[in-house]
Formats: C-alpha cells, structure tokens, sequence
C-alpha cells in the first residue's frame, strides 16, 4: 500500500506542472492584463503602470515568468498578488476557513437527504412518492443557483426568519460562545439550502439506479430466497454493494471544497474564495489565479487518491495492485 | 431517518428566527452608538498613498487626513493637518503652517517631519501612486524644506493652481513607515493583512477590525483635535462599521432589512424607496447630478484611416463639423433619460458637471432633439441618399456605415447604444453596434486605434486639472487622437494653451476663465458629445442628524449623530 501510495504521489508532480502550465499560458494568452482598468483611469499616469509593471517582473518571456514562479512553488511561495500586494497563500488562508465550512455542510447536507431518498423512491419505484420526490429534486436542480439565493433571501426579508445575507451579525463579537456559533448557523442555513438542492437531484438519481440495478442482481435474489429479512437484505447486501461510486464522488468532492461557489457567495455575501477568485481572474490577477488552480488541482488528485484507497477499504473485491493497472 | 433530519431543520430554523428578527433591526440601528454603512467591495490595501480604486482609499479615509480638504459644499479647501498657507509672490513656494498639538494613534507627535517624509514617498521612484503625476510640474518634482515642527515649504519649479486642491493627499507617520522607505519595501507596507491595530493615521476613527468580503468595524480617535462649535469632542459617534456588500441587489436587501443606516439607491429603487419611506424610518434626498461624464465620441486618429496609401472616408466624416453636430442633434436626450435613468436624470451640455459650481460653465446653449436639424447638416454637408436605399451616401459615393462600440456588461452605456442606433438609423446612417469585452475596448483605444464611434464614460472632479490627461493633445486619454507629437487642429492648440494657462494662473476668479473657453471649444468641435446625468439619491434614516451627503461626499462627517 504505501509504495502504491508514493507512487502515485510522484505521478500527481508531472501532471500538477502540466496543469500550471497550462494555466499559465491561458492566462497570459487573454487580451489585456491586470493594468487595462488602470490604464483608463484619467487620474493613473502611463509612468505609474510601467513602474507596477517592473514591480511585478511583467515584461520577461513566459517561459522564464513561468519557470520563476515554479521555482518559488518549490520553495511554497505562491508568489504576490497584484491588486493586493499581499502573498497569495495569506490571501488564500483569509478566505479558506468559511468556504470550507460552507462547502462541508452543504455537502453532508446534500448526502445526508440525497441517499436516504435515493434508496426510499429506488424500493418504492413507480409510486407517487417516487415521482413526487423525483420531481422536487429536479425542479431544485434546475432552478439557478443565485435565483434561489434572492428568492430565500427575499422570504428571509419578509418573514424575519433569517438573516438576510453575511456569515455573522454584528453584534458577534460581543455574543456569548454560545451565541456565537448560534449567528453562524443561523448564518449558514440558507446558502446550505441553496448550494445543497443544486447537487441532491442528481445524486439522488445515481443512488435510485445503483439500487434498482443491484436489487436485481442474483446474490439479492438469493439472499430473499433463503429467507434474510428485508432490512437486512437491503442494508448489507444491496447498499454495501451500491457504495462505490459514491466513494469515488465524496473524493472528488474534496476537490471541488475549496473551489467556492462565486455566484451564490456574492449574492448571499458570505466571505470565500469564490468570489475573491472571480475577481481574480476577471482582474488577471496572475498569480493568485495560479495559486487558486494549484489548490483546487492539489486537492482534486488528493481527494481522487483518498477515494481509491478508501475503496479498497469497503470493498474487499479491489485490491492495490490491479489498481495500479486501471488508474486513470 | 429522513424525519429525523426535518425535525433538525425545523429546530435550527426556530432557533435563527429567534435571533434574527426585524424589528430588532431596528432596535440595534437606532440605539447603537455606531453608524452602519455599506460598500461594494474590498479594498486592496490600507496604504492610502498606494490604493488605486476608491474601494480602497473610502476604507482608510477616516482613518488618515490630509493637510487640507476640499469642502463638498464651497469646494474650496478648508483646514486640516495645515491651519494656514501662503505662497510666495512668484508662486512657487508654499508655506504651510502645520496644527498643533496633533497627536498619531499611537500616540507620537505629528511634525512637519511626517509632511516631509509623505512628500518624499510620493516622489520615491519605488513607489507607484497616483499623486506623483499630479504633482510633478514642469516635470520636476516638488521639494520641501522643513523650517520648524509646525512649518513646512513646499517647492515647485513653476507656479501651480491646481496645488492646493490636489495637496489634500493623505499624511503618513515617518515614525512608522519611515524604515520601509529607506529599505524599499514601502510597497509592501499596510497590506490587508496587516492587523488593524498597525495602521496608524491622525484621522477622527481607528481602524479596529477588518474581515475579508465582511465588514470594516473602526472606533472613535479619543484624541482627535476637531471640536464643535459648543467646544465638544468630535467625532460624534463611537463607531462606524463598513459592511462589504459585493451584490447591489444584496446590498438594497440589507438595507430594506434594516443593516444599515444609508444606501444611495439605483433609480429603478427610488420609487419603491419613497413608497416605503414611513414604514422605514427613512427621508430620501436628491443629492444633484453625477460628477462624471458620458459621451460618445468619434475616432479622429489617422493611424486608424491610413491603410496602403490610402484614407479611409470615414477620417474625413468624422473630422466634419457639419457631421458632428448632426450628430449632436440626432439623438433622443429625454428618451435616454426614461429609459436608462428611469426619468431620474438630465440631458448633460458641458464636460464638466453643474455640481462643480466653480468651473461648470453655464452659458453654452445646448443642442437639442432636431432630426430636422440633423438631416439639413447632413444635406449640407454632402451626404444625400444618392441610391434611394435609405442609406445616405458621402460626395463621392461611400455610405454611411460605421461601427458604435462600448463596454459590453455596462447596462447603462448598452441601453444608450441601441437608442443612438435607433435614432442614428432615422438620419439614414448604417450604425453597426458591437459591444466590446473590457480588455479589448482598452487594446482598441489604447494601442491599435481600430475603432469608429464609442460610449464611454469619465468620473469627475472639482480640480479641472485632473483631467488633463484626457483633454491634453499629447494625453494618452486623449481618446479621440492620442499622444499627439504637435496639436492636430489649431482648437486642440488652444486646449492645449488653455490647460497650461489655467494650471499656472493663481488668482482663482482668473482662472476660471479658462476653463470656461476650454469647455466652450469642446461644446464647439464636440471631440466628445455629451448624453445624459443621471440624478443621485441617497437614503438615510430620519434619525441620522447632521448628515448632509453630497455628490462629491458627506459634509463634515464627523459632526454625524444618531438622535435617541
């Protein structure tokens, strides 16, 4: 296992350089740069960009750019954000803290009501039920995201219910401990509402159709013939066996953690990376778009690594060295 | 297990409904000893010398002063860190005759070192900021001269009017900042993430608390030197808290939501505001027309027309009086107004806003809604429809087709393009409207000129100078013929004279005269047509006393309360 493991460390160093680098050009390759709105400020001389511009080592070749950056990478220096003139990783650190809260509870809220309607419609097919549940998820999926935001922010605003927007109130820091992790909650209802019903329909569908796939299977069949009650029918033989792809989303998953979600953070005005690396990239702010997709890249092979290893652990049937053959 | 999690749910919804109720809202807004405002987004930094968006110079502008400021109601500069100035008779020595008694937030003297010490990092050459080219005249830059704690000369290599309104830039503490000049790392100073309690100003608040994308929180400078007339402490509140709100529609939310204290609504909420202004305790006050500019403008650059040998006819349209103001004539002032502003808004005449009551001329006349008008220009001028195919056609033979550009995403200027080519459409002009993704529209009007007519806008100020960069011939703003080696046209010449007398004229009556021809000649030669202000409101809650907003900002906010 943990040669696997090293291995499959070393592999992700290759790929990480090649999805920087990527990145890197992309970047660069778009019309403007991060001076464009300056530059039509009549109070912001041409002097004054080209001095941020020699601040900033703007100007050098792209290989020798994308090569110092990688260097300082290597030394875990992401470098300094233009419009901040504050190191990335700090900038970065600011921000994470809310929008990994945010993403792990809408994520354990989604999973937590997603599956155990998946499994309720997958053994009540057909019925009202199914399609009524079927139906209300759909419609939570297709509704955009940041529309949902201002209709529960609206209902928020007229029914007092909620706070409307932010992820504390101000009186915060004079409130009770208790108090305090009362206003965040309280804070985080609605955005977990939101950001949660846009991935429920879809997991809900993929556990309905694991379900009924397996419960047509010969061992289920088997287990019913020789008399193992229902729920223990369901719960060991058919769920056990319906888990793995699950596995491999919560890994994937991971990846997406620090992502953020920009649009419904900017309505709901929470504080995350979302938004901060929109700007970013509106701004072609460099290197803290480079930092944000190092990130999320190092988070997404990570997670993909965790999911594989933790599906060796639920499902016997796999073991590490016919996975070494069948990585992707 | 499903009605276990509902049951959560339901119980975590009683708890928050308990917290967050309306009225309480209220309650804490009318109570507190704090005034609660929002702001669109982040500021970049706490140096206010470094900071290059309004985000961030608004957030520290509490927190430092400047020697003088300009007063939004006289717009004339009134007494700050300085008591008093003089200036030479050749006018190139200022005097300033330093307050006091004033102490930094950390408790250090202010002296003239620190103005000396600000001086010299606006002209390090390490330090990009947007007060070195302002203040850089005849190229040079200023010196100064410490004569004793309190008095300070400031140096200049030529007579300068526009010094006085431009030296109200914010003072900096030399005892804090002074290693970092010395060693180079001034850049890196103040950064947001420096702790709040490092940001040291003279200024009426302290920076006390600041969470990313949340919210500003600053307390009251016990030591501020500022009195009222009955003698009593300033400022009048404890507290100021600046939520960041990057969603305007979030923002009329909190507002409605009673978060805040004051919001200065679009025009399509001004109605809705005014309906609900009992139930929210709130008066909503016409503060006066925007400060800025929005024109559109026609390419005048060679460079653009010049293609192997040959000039493109529309070099020749373009540059035609006649054409110009046909132009100016051909469009629906009034119907950009209803449409845009929602009725809340005025046709715009000068370049120059009538809130700057100072250098806003008055008497230019302005062109009306005439399509009449404009197709006799048209006549005269050549272009008749030759072929009958509803297109008029040049002298010698070219149609009019040509293509109307702007900032795609910027809903004002795209609902002014298609009532121009609307109406532009009616005089028989074949208008292409294209709107440009913003990095492209700088390529274009920056480096490779290759565009025909665009809307584009300015923001304003009550220094006339500070658009230098744009009516100079030889600005890189200029946009409608940029970096001009000699003026093109004897009119831009005269601009151009015009700016350089203004800027060294000191006798203030004198020098409005030539702002005056300036705006004059451009109302003339219309290189910018202007099309409409909009009118701006601000809502604030009736209890607020002594609150008086303006377009160029509050009067004395320091003197702002909140009655019990």
């Amino acid at each position: 296992m943990l040669r696997f493991v090293l291995r499959r460390v070393a592999q992700m160093i290759p790929l990480l350089v090649g999805i920087t680098f990527l990145s890197f050009v992309v970047v660069d390759l778009a019309p403007g740069d991060f001076f464009d709105t300056l530059s039509m400020n009549p109070s912001i001389s041409p002097d004054m960009i080209r001095e941020m511009k020699v601040e900033f080592g703007y100007g050098q070749p792209l290989p020798v750019r994308y090569g110092r950056w990688l260097w300082r990478v290597a030394h875990l220096d992401l470098g300094m954000s233009v419009a901040y003139r504050v190191g990335v990783l700090d900038l970065i650190a600011s921000r994470a803290m809310n929008t990994v809260i945010l993403a792990a509870a809408s994520m354990v809220f989604t999973w937590a009501l997603a599956i155990p309607i998946g499994v309720i419609v997958a053994l009540r097919r057909g019925t009202l039920l199914d399609r009524s549940l079927s139906f209300v998820a759909f419609f939570g999926m297709s509704v955009p995201s940041f529309f949902l935001a201002f209709l529960l922010m609206y209902a928020a605003l007229e029914t007092g219910w909620f706070p409307v927007g932010g992820t504390t109130s101000l009186d915060y820091p004079i409130l009770s401990p208790l108090g305090q992790i009362g206003d965040r909650v309280a804070h985080l209802v609605l955005p977990v509402i939101v950001l949660g019903t846009g991935g429920m329909a879809s997991l809900m569908r993929l556990m309905r159709s694991q379900l009924l796939e397996i419960q047509s299977a010969d061992y289920v069949r088997t287990a019913r013939a020789k008399g193992v009650p229902e729920w223990l029918v369901v719960s060991k033989h058919i769920l056990r066996n319906a888990m793995n792809p699950f596995v491999t989303l919560a890994g994937y998953e991971l990846g997406t953690l620090l992502g953020g979600a920009a649009l419904v953070e900017a309505v709901m005005n929470l504080q995350g990376l979302g938004t901060l690396m929109l700007d970013a990239v509106r701004s072609l702010d460099l290197y803290l778009v480079m930092g944000s997709v190092l990130m999320s890249s190092i988070l997404l092979l990570v997670g993909n690594l965790l999911a594989d290893i933790a599906l060796t652990m639920v499902d016997p049937r796999i073991d590490f060295s016919r996975l070494e053959t069948t990585v992707r | 297990m499903k009605r276990r999690w509902l049951l959560a749910l339901c119980a975590v919804a009683v708890f928050a409904g308990s917290l967050g109720c309306r009225k309480g809202g209220e309650e804490r807004l009318r109570r507190g000893d704090r005034l609660v405002t929002a702001t669109i987004s982040d500021p970049k930094t706490f140096n206010p010398l470094l900071a290059v968006d309004s985000a961030s110079s608004d957030a520290v502008s509490e927190v430092f002063e400047g020697l003088v400021r300009l007063n939004p109601k006289t717009q004339l500069p009134e007494p700050m860190l300085a008591t008093s100035w003089e200036h030479d008779d050749a006018g190139t020595t200022w005097t300033f005759h330093l307050r006091e008694g004033v102490t930094w937030h950390d408790g250090a003297p202010f002296t003239a070192d620190d103005v000396a010490f600000t001086f010299a990092a606006v002209f390090d050459q390490k330090v990009p900021n947007s007060a070195k080219h302002v203040l850089m005249v005849g190229g040079q830059p200023m010196r100064t001269e410490v004569v004793d704690p309190h008095t300070i000369k400031v140096m200049m290599a030529e007579p300068f009017a526009p010094f006085l309104n431009s030296v109200g830039f914010d003072i900096l503490p030399r005892h804090v900042l002074g290693p970092a000049l010395a060693d180079g790392t001034f850049t890196q100073t103040w950064g947001i993430d420096t702790p709040p309690e490092k940001i040291i100003g003279t200024g009426p608040y302290r920076l006390v608390r600041y969470v990313p994308a949340q919210l500003l929180q600053y307390a009251r400078n016990p030591a501020y030197w500022m009195r009222d007339e009955a003698g009593g402490a300033l400022p009048r509140l404890a507290e100021r808290t600046s939520l960041i709100v990057p969603d305007q529609n979030t923002m009329y939310l909190k507002f409605l939501d009673r978060q805040l204290h004051l919001y200065g609504p679009r025009p399509e909420e001004i109605d809705d505001l005014r309906k609900r202004s009992e139930d929210l305790e709130i008066t909503l006050d016409d503060i006066g027309l925007e400060t800025g500019m929005l024109f559109v403008s026609f390419n005048r650059n060679p460079a653009h027309y010049s293609k192997d040998g040959k000039t493109d006819p529309r070099l020749a349209w373009f540059t035609d009086p006649k054409f110009v103001r046909a132009i100016a004539h051909s469009f629906d002032k009034q119907s950009m107004i209803r449409n845009t502003y929602f009725g809340y808004g005025e046709p715009a005449v000068s370049a120059i806003s009538p809130e700057n009551t100072t250098y806003y001329d008055p008497n230019l006349t302005p062109y009306e809604y005439d399509l009449e008008a404009a197709r006799r220009l048209l006549d005269e001028g050549g272009y008749r429809d030759r072929n009958g195919d509803g297109i008029r056609e040049d002298v010698h033979g070219n149609p009019l087709e040509f293509e109307l550009s702007t900032n795609a995403g910027n809903q004002v200027r795209e609902r002014l393009c298609s009532i121009l080519k609307e109406d532009w459409t009616k005089l028989g002009l074949k208008v292409n409207y294209r709107p440009l993704d913003f990095a492209t529209l700088v390529e274009k009007l920056s480096t490779n000129f290759d565009w025909d007519a665009m809307v584009m806008g300015f923001t304003g100020s009550i220094e006339p100078h500070a658009s230098s960069n744009l009516l100079r011939s030889s600005g890189n703003l200029h946009l409608w013929q940029p970096n001009q080696q000699t003026p093109a046209t004897p009119w831009e010449a005269e601009i151009d004279r015009e700016l350089e007398a203004g800027a060294r004229e000191l006798d203030p009556r004198k020098r409005v005269a030539h702002y005056w021809r300036i705006q004059e000649i451009l109302h003339r030669e219309l290189p910018m047509i202007q099309l409409v202000r909009q009118r701006r409101f601000i809502a604030a809650k009736s209890y607020l006393v002594d609150f008086v907003p303006t377009v160029w900002g509050f009067f004395e906010p320091e003197r702002i309360a909140i009655r019990p």
